[in-house]
């Protein structure tokens, strides 16, 4: 066997068989589909840990076919692409679990885990891309299968979320289209990695290398929620707590900032985005979302609204770590992949979690309720504070990296930047935490617990997820130096990057 | 064997900490028994050359200079001590239990550490758990002090961070020992200055930055409250002796403005501590006072390099001093709240007028010591500018001799009914013994400095502003009659009332705009719930400019534009 060219094969095949098993297997055979869904989300991981470890070993892998004439289809696994498939595989594990608990009691079985399985082998199939083609293909079929994840509970408030998420993914990816198309005819076919062509277009060509970079950037931005183009991520909260962790967390809105950061690295290259003066608008498009994500989500009641202007504020610290040229910053906005990963995923575990048991799904009713719900309100909280970028948590360690990046560029406006957003961070959510752990508790929250079905404060299936998730944010600061952390890898990759003369 | 020796302090703790909140129990044993590593690497000096270990964090190195370990001795002395009292109360609960461990470690690692980043981070657990010990009790005045706290707090730790960045990348390093030499030389040296001042000021408690403090200490448990006012502050002194360029460069304008401040704040504090109606808060201010002497330390520091070694020495002689006196105090006043008995409880008053006398500076104890090391430092600034300092300093004594009278006849009535208990007294006792030997044996062994003379002119210079303070406390009894019977009585943390009342304003304000606009559109429920949230920004507008941005038309517009790009680049096209 070539395990060169298979293995990015059996990453996209780890979900995508299981996808098309559970889509035709009736709604009744429930073990088959547990079996299905836990079994290729373990397969998963453990092909991402090999992988791993061949690519540590330079071993290369990569599969090829001919898509369009001058076009091939590429899957390649390199370090980047590597840190995205990681934590697309990690966190589908744990989300499957979570969705397994919390839609336990909703019928549509098939078509929400079939979809969703759909979704994942998308989120790796971009991850894994090695050229902008194959980006899109994949990109595109991650916003169809979203979409009825989106609207699976078929409420008329849910439809209306999806209406806004499509519409805007698809005017997206029709810009994203014309960007490719362009990028075709000016330079013909360029490949992620392939940063000679484009250093020659932009030396032949340089309004048209800018304005190529513009178009590429504003397609993925819909996704990666810059504004203005956010609009539809605070609506599309409105999908089950499973939906709304992935979303957040590794699948769509993680598709567009991964897209960003392939276009400024693998396609543009540092020397050349910079020598183009791209760079500077984008850093200063992610400032403002920064801190107009976390001011909008000061105001919000609604807990999954305020979480989604979070995600808007907490993606651009990605779009603002690789926008700002200098080898800590790079670091930083490599990490904060996976890092607001793992903590957005955590708070929207509990978020669900607070819906399923309590009903609560507004701050302004979250008064108390850690007394009912410890283990999942200690997540919630050390992913706040992560949030906020305090010490020892994963959020920090982004912080730290980005602004030591921010000086090392010369950028020290970056350093107010971060530290309005980490007091606005602190204003929405610490209050959060004060209101659970201290407040007197109402209405639901304040009933005694009913001797209910399970020994823990709720499913032990919705508990796991959070619960893991809340320790490694905790795990990926305080173990930030350790070999083969995210923070170790990001900085191997950067300093690749920045070691070519 | 050596690094098991140096993580210990930290770690113990933190275990501890993890046992006591993931089994529900408290554990009250585990509470003073968890800070003796840390006493016993204090006592006996570093276990080892510095270590360094890569996996934490972004590397951590551990260390231990004479400053730091003069402060790890008053802290674990004095976190140990508040274990035990903490037995017989909040300390049975294993949240209050788990807190207060983790606060522990957070200080104690804060001491330990030898590099920018891990000094940061057990810094920041330090506060976010001590958040925790403030807000123990959850009455309206504790939940208040934990907002006043916290937001100050989350303040200071983000202009801590932009001045650690500063200056870490300006050393290159994030090793302690490069940082000052790094920032005397940095272009930013103002900026970072100005940073590392404000964000650690706000632990120190200095003018304008105190607010927290004198509503936190009364609404946090006894225990947490010694360790607040004896050792957590002291983290934020350090943070300064840390990060700030001393002994690296003159920097004669920041060294008066720092002089200036200190000497306002130990005063103000006592001028607001006096009219303070309960024993706590007054205390609480007299930690305000004297932090601003130790302030003024750090501002002669800041003038002159070769002032900066006697003046850091001073500045760690004083805050041992202090913090073992305070320590004292806290635990002492909790004790005369619950006795009952009479006999017994005019010891506890005797051992509390011991522990006022030391905190005044009455000749052989603590007190006068650390001011003799005060004093010479004091005496390198410009000689006429020494001379006033001096001489404001000793007026300071006089004020807190005042401050702690006025503290002992607020707790001189035996409480109603109750008994204090062993741990309570057998911890408070540990404290005094400290605090009338530890001042003789530590400094002159760690820092390296001269023990004073017995010379008439020091015991002199050290009475007389007590005995001053004394013939003013008894004129000010002898004299009631004919003082006003309503005393100006300023509320517990003073300017923190006035912010109070404009972010009230402000979010009354905000709602004034907003409402007509949220009525006209029929949206009041949905705002009047935002507004809850509200402490700041953003107007309707945003709203409005948000809705418009994200409006169908606008992307089909945008998407008919797109869409004839495409077709155009596809017609045009190689």
């Amino acid at each position: 066997v070539n395990w060169s060219a298979a293995m990015p094969l059996l990453m996209l095949g780890s979900s995508l068989v299981p996808a098309v098993l559970i889509l035709v297997l009736p709604e009744r055979m429930g073990v088959g589909r547990l079996v299905l869904n836990l079994g290729g989300a373990v397969v998963k991981v453990v092909l991402a840990f090999g992988l791993v470890i061949g690519v540590f070993a330079g071993q290369e892998y990569e599969w090829r076919a001919a898509f369009l004439p001058g076009v091939d289809l590429v899957l390649r696994v390199d370090a980047v692409p590597l840190l995205f498939a990681f934590l697309s595989a990690l966190l589908w594990l744990t989300t499957t679990v979570y969705a397994i608990g919390y839609l336990r009691h909703d019928r549509h079985h098939p078509r929400f885990f079939g979809f969703f399985s759909l979704c994942v082998t998308a989120t790796v199939g971009i991850a894994l891309a090695g050229n902008l083609m194959t980006f899109l293909l994949f990109y595109e079929l991650l916003t169809v299968t979203t979409y009825p994840l989106i609207v699976h509970r078929g409420h008329e408030r849910d439809r209306a979320g999806g209406r806004a998420y499509l519409l805007y993914t698809i005017t997206g990816g029709a810009v994203l289209l014309v960007g490719i198309a362009w990028l075709h005819s000016a330079a013909g076919p360029v490949e992620f990695g392939d940063t000679a062509a484009m250093a020659a277009l932009a030396e032949r060509d340089p309004a048209v290398a800018r304005g190529i970079f513009a178009v590429l950037v504003a397609g993925l931005g819909v996704k990666a929620a810059l504004v203005p183009l956010h609009g539809w991520l605070p609506r599309a909260m409105v999908a089950p707590a499973p939906v709304s962790a992935l979303l957040h967390a590794v699948a769509v809105v993680k598709a567009g900032v991964y897209g960003i950061v392939r276009v400024v690295h693998d396609l543009f290259s540092f020397p050349v985005a910079d020598q183009l003066d791209v760079l500077a608008p984008l850093s200063a498009v992610a400032a403002v979302t920064i801190v107009y994500g976390s001011a909008r989500a000061l105001v919000q009641d609604d807990l999954k609204r305020r979480l989604a202007y979070s995600t808007i504020s907490q993606l651009s610290y990605i779009v603002l770590g690789v926008a700002l040229v200098g080898m800590l910053s790079t670091t930083a906005g490599l990490v904060h992949l996976v890092h607001q990963g793992v903590m957005k995923v955590t708070l929207f575990y509990c978020a669900g979690n607070l819906y399923e048991a309590l009903g609560v799904s507004r701050v302004s009713q979250m008064s108390g309720v850690a007394r009912r719900m410890p283990l999942t309100m200690t997540a919630f909280t050390v992913a706040a504070i992560g949030m906020v970028g305090l010490p020892p948590t994963a959020g920090f360690v982004t912080k730290w990296y980005l602004g030591l990046g921010a000086v090392e560029a010369g950028q020290q406006w970056v350093l107010a930047v971060l530290v309005a957003s980490s007091l606005l961070n602190a204003a929405y959510f610490l209050p959060v935490v004060a209101r659970a752990w201290l407040g007197q508790p109402e209405g639901s929250a304040a009933a005694e617990p009913a001797p209910g079905p399970h020994r823990f404060e709720v499913d032990g299936w919705l508990l796991l997820p959070p619960v893991v998730t809340g320790a490694s944010v905790l795990l990926l600061g305080l173990l930030a130096g350790a070999p083969l952390s995210p923070l170790s890898w990001a900085a191997f990759i950067a300093e690749e990057l920045f070691a070519a003369p | 064997m050596s690094t098991a020796l140096w993580v210990l302090p930290i770690v113990v703790p933190l275990a501890a900490a993890v046992v006591v909140l993931v089994t529900s129990r408290g554990r009250g044993w585990l509470l003073s028994l968890a800070a003796l590593p840390a006493l016993a690497v204090g006592v006996a000096g570093p276990p080892g050359p510095p270590v360094e270990l890569d996996w934490v964090l972004v590397g951590v190195r551990l260390a231990l200079d004479p400053v730091g370990r003069i402060l790890l001795i008053t802290t674990a002395l004095l976190w140990a001590a508040a274990g035990a009292y903490a037995r017989q109360g909040p300390g049975d609960g294993p949240r209050f239990a788990g807190l207060f461990l983790l606060t522990m470690a957070g200080n104690v690692g804060v001491l330990l550490a030898g590099d920018a980043v891990s000094f940061y981070a057990l810094f920041s657990i330090m506060t976010v758990a001590g958040y925790g010990l403030v807000v123990h009790d959850r009455t309206p005045s504790a939940l208040r002090a934990g907002r006043v706290y916290v937001a100050m707090a989350v303040v200071g730790e983000m202009a801590i961070f932009a001045g650690l960045a500063l200056s870490v990348h300006a050393a290159g390093t994030t090793e302690l020992g490069a940082i000052a030499p790094a920032v005397a030389a940095s272009p930013h040296r103002d900026v970072i200055v100005a940073l590392v001042l404000g964000g650690f000021g706000v632990k120190v408690g200095v003018v304008p930055l105190h607010v927290w403090l004198p509503l936190a200490h009364p609404a946090a448990p006894v225990p947490a409250s010694a360790v607040l006012s004896g050792a957590m502050i002291k983290a934020g002194l350090l943070g300064w002796l840390r990060f700030l360029p001393l002994g690296e460069a003159a920097m004669p304008a920041w060294s008066g403005a720092v002089v200036a401040l200190g000497l306002i704040t130990a005063f103000g504090g006592v001028a607001v501590g006096l009219t303070q109606p309960d024993a706590k808060a007054n205390l609480a201010y007299s930690s305000i006072s004297q932090m601003g002497i130790i302030t003024v330390l750090v501002g002669v520091a800041l003038g002159e390099p070769e002032a900066a070694p006697l003046a850091v020495a001073a500045a760690g002689f004083y805050a041992m001093h202090h913090g073992l006196a305070k320590g004292s105090l806290f635990l002492g006043v909790g004790i005369a709240k619950v006795e009952a008995d009479e006999r017994r409880h005019r010891l506890v008053l005797a051992g509390l007028a011991f522990g006022a006398l030391s905190l005044a500076g009455l000749p052989i104890t603590s007190g006068a010591l650390a001011k003799v090391a005060l004093k010479d430092a004091v005496g390198l600034l410009e000689p006429d500018v020494a001379d006033t300092v001096t001489l404001a300093l000793s007026l300071a004594a006089v004020g807190t001799t005042v401050l702690m009278a006025r503290m002992i006849l607020l707790v001189a009535c035996p409480a109603a009914e109750g008994k204090a208990g062993g741990a309570l007294i057998g911890s408070w006792v540990v404290v005094l013994v400290a605090v009338a030997t530890a001042a003789w044996v530590f400094p002159a062994a760690v820092l390296d400095v001269d023990l004073p003379t017995t010379s008439p002119s020091v015991i002199w210079n050290g009475l007389w502003p007590v005995l001053v303070g004394l013939v003013v406390v008894a004129a000010g009894r002898a004299g009631k009659r004919w003082l006003p019977s309503t005393f100006p009585s300023i509320p517990a943390g003073d300017a923190v009332i006035a912010f109070e009342v404009a972010a009230r304003r402000l979010r009354a304000g905000w709602a004034a705009i907003v409402s007509p606009w949220a009525a006209s559109t029929g949206r009041r429920g949905r705002h009047a719930q935002q507004l809850a949230y509200l402490s700041v920004l953003p107007g309707g507008g945003v709203d409005r400019f948000d809705r418009r941005i994200t409006r169908w038309r606008s992307a089909g517009a945008l998407f008919a534009v797109l869409a004839a790009a495409l077709v155009t680049l596809l017609l045009t096209g190689t």
